[in-house]
């Protein structure tokens, strides 16, 4: 109970949690895109950085051997182009539509991951993923370097996205969401900025994948099952859709919450238990925010002060429409 | 041709597991993802009544439709009617909640152990060479016999007729004095029957494993949008044409693309035809045009 290593990785599960959950708030929170597509993006992302590393010894086709600090970025790019090869179609598509095909090319993603078993050894996975400075600290001491490994990525990934929150950019997306006629109007291209949005976002996630195979250790295509989208978005729904510490916040929260209860002693012949105990919370705390607090911990007001909009998510959902059919 | 008959059994689950999804976009206005796990309790649900307790399949799978369809009257009145006035997006995001909570209690309940139902299969009969076993005929008769008995009841009595006023502008069905709410419940009733009795049809056929809700949502989203969510003809062609595709394609191309099929007809629909194969407002605008 009192293990620190133990706290170390619930910390560290939580930083990577919350890093994701703020790029999809920059996608999904201020450019009111609904992406359930993380699962597709982050699978990218890891599958990229792990054949761009990989050693001969794993026998797969294409394995160039490079470097760690060559491959990150490199899967941070690949990632960003995935994102736009989804985004041009799905962009066209409106809400519940763009939401369904999302999730469509996540799970097409995940499956030629299992197909393609030449290059990324399909449903036997990777083990044993190469980590930084693992040469220098060993064993339980490393956990304390991915702690810091994790902590350095949502630090920056903070800072970037507050500054696409404050910037004109970041202002034109969310005036743009709360209502494209005025954007349009104003002569924004919003369709050009949400599409580069959602190759940003991308690139975000990209960048954070490698830190989540560094934590994880080994890769297999089970691991981008869509229940990790559903976890980032609780992340960011408990937290608060639209603010930066929100994502933050709710990443915490969730990753506490549901490793902590890891911790109970069950009985073997109770396993199943243990085993369905995660997603059961991920469930429920979805439940509960979205019917007491739909708009989070923090809300999109509070983090951008008084002179913000309210989030105009729950009460007001399009506010938009109404306007530009009686117009035409 | 063997291959389309599995795909007309396979065409014809979906189109009960879909017919009872969009039935509830229709008139609850939101994409129920837990709705495939309810095919998935289904499934289980008719495994332990028919492999444990030693009961008829045709009574355990009477028991497990019904029962399951009183559950999700209950757990719509539960989880959705609170939350109904914020909207469609708030509605998707609980029935997000609502299928993680549902899969977590369906691994709780029934271990990870894949189930199968023991010897249901019957006699293999041919016609002009090809094969289809009883149960396989069975399925086919009973999925078009409850979507025919659906159409029938839509169609033909004050119920369904509440229920279509409600799908078509449900303000104004309320001001009218429709009853709404006895409208909502029997709408749930039908939905979660019809996601049972998919499941319990899908474990017939393969095995009853706790990631079938998972593999299946997408599935049925694919056939719902290829139907348009609007007309129930367009939900049976939209559930054939993807089984037939998707059994069809295993000729050509790995089995294991099988899932993929179904996806890229999904994708390529949503952006070529983001209305459907038979939709209404299309035919209007071609008419207009």
């Amino acid at each position: 109970m009192t293990n620190p290593i133990f706290w170390v990785g619930v910390l560290t599960l939580a930083l990577i949690y919350a890093s994701l959950a703020m790029a999809l708030n920059v996608e999904s929170g201020w450019g009111g895109m609904w992406d359930l597509g993380i699962a597709g993006l982050l699978a990218s992302g890891s599958y990229c950085y792990v054949i761009l590393t990989a050693g001969p010894d794993l026998d797969m086709r294409f394995a160039p051997g490079l470097s760690m600090w060559v491959a990150w970025p490199l899967a941070a790019l690949f990632t960003g182009l995935v994102a736009f090869a989804i985004g041009a179609p799905a962009l066209r598509l409106r809400r519940e539509y763009f939401l369904i095909t999302t999730l469509a090319f996540a799970e097409i993603i995940r499956q030629l991951v299992v197909i393609q078993a030449d290059f990324t050894r399909g449903t036997v996975g990777i083990p044993n993923i190469n980590r930084p400075f693992d040469s220098f600290v060993s064993g339980r001491e490393y956990n304390y370097v991915l702690l810091a490994i994790a902590a350095a990525a949502a630090a920056v990934m903070y800072l970037v996205t507050r500054q696409i929150g404050v910037s004109p950019f970041g202002r034109t997306l969310r005036a743009a969401r709360d209502n494209e006629a005025v954007a349009l109007a104003l002569g924004k291209r919003v369709n050009r900025m949400r599409i580069q949005t959602f190759v940003l976002a991308g690139v975000l996630i990209g960048a954070t994948a490698p830190v989540y195979l560094f934590y994880i250790r080994a890769i297999s295509p089970q691991l981008f099952a869509p229940g990790i989208t559903f976890t980032v978005w609780t992340a960011l729904v408990i937290g608060g859709i639209g603010s930066i510490r929100g994502g933050l916040a709710g990443a915490f929260v969730l990753i506490v919450f549901t490793e902590a209860v890891g911790l109970i002693e069950v009985d073997p012949a109770h396993i199943n238990i243990l085993v369905a105990i995660e997603p059961f919370l991920v469930g429920l705390l979805l439940v509960l925010v979205l019917r007491f607090r739909p708009d989070g911990l923090f809300s999109e007001r509070t983090a951008f002060g008084a002179g913000g909009r309210s989030n105009s998510r729950a009460r007001d959902p399009r506010p938009a429409e109404p306007a530009a059919t009686s117009g035409g | 041709m063997q291959n389309v008959v599995f795909g007309i059994v396979t065409g014809s689950i979906l189109a009960v597991a879909t017919l009872g999804f969009a039935l509830v976009r229709q008139t609850e206005n939101f994409l129920n993802i837990a709705h495939a796990q309810m095919m998935a309790l289904g499934a289980f649900v008719g495994v332990v009544l028919v492999d444990t307790y030693g009961m008829n399949i045709f009574a355990a799978g009477a028991i497990t439709v019904v029962g399951l369809g009183a559950l999700g009257v209950v757990l719509a009145a539960v989880f959705f009617a609170p939350v109904r006035h914020q909207g469609g997006t708030v509605l998707l995001f609980t029935s997000i909640g609502l299928a993680l909570m549902m899969y977590a209690a369906i691994l709780a309940l029934f271990g990870t152990q894949a189930r199968f139902y023991p010897d249901v299969s019957g006699s293999l009969h041919r016609i002009g060479g090809i094969g289809i076993a009883t149960n396989e005929l069975v399925i086919i008769g009973l999925a078009f016999g409850s979507i025919a008995a659906l159409q029938l009841f839509l169609n033909s009595t004050g119920l369904g007729r509440a229920i279509r006023s409600v799908a078509s502008n449900d303000d104004l069905a309320r001001v009218r004095g429709v009853p709404v709410r006895t409208v909502s419940h029997t709408i749930w009733f039908i939905s979660s029957a019809f996601g049972a009795m998919a499941g319990v049809m899908l474990g017939v056929l393969g095995s009853v494993n706790t990631e079938i809700g998972w593999h299946n949502i997408l599935i049925v989203l694919a056939a719902a949008v290829l139907g348009g969510l609007r007309s129930i003809t367009g939900v049976i062609l939209a559930g054939l044409l993807l089984g037939i595709m998707m059994d069809v394609s295993a000729l050509f191309i790995p089995t294991a693309y099988r899932p993929v099929v179904a996806f890229g007809v999904l994708v390529a629909v949503l952006i070529l035809r983001p209305e459907g194969i038979l939709s209404i407002q299309r035919r209007k605008d071609a008419v207009a045009a």
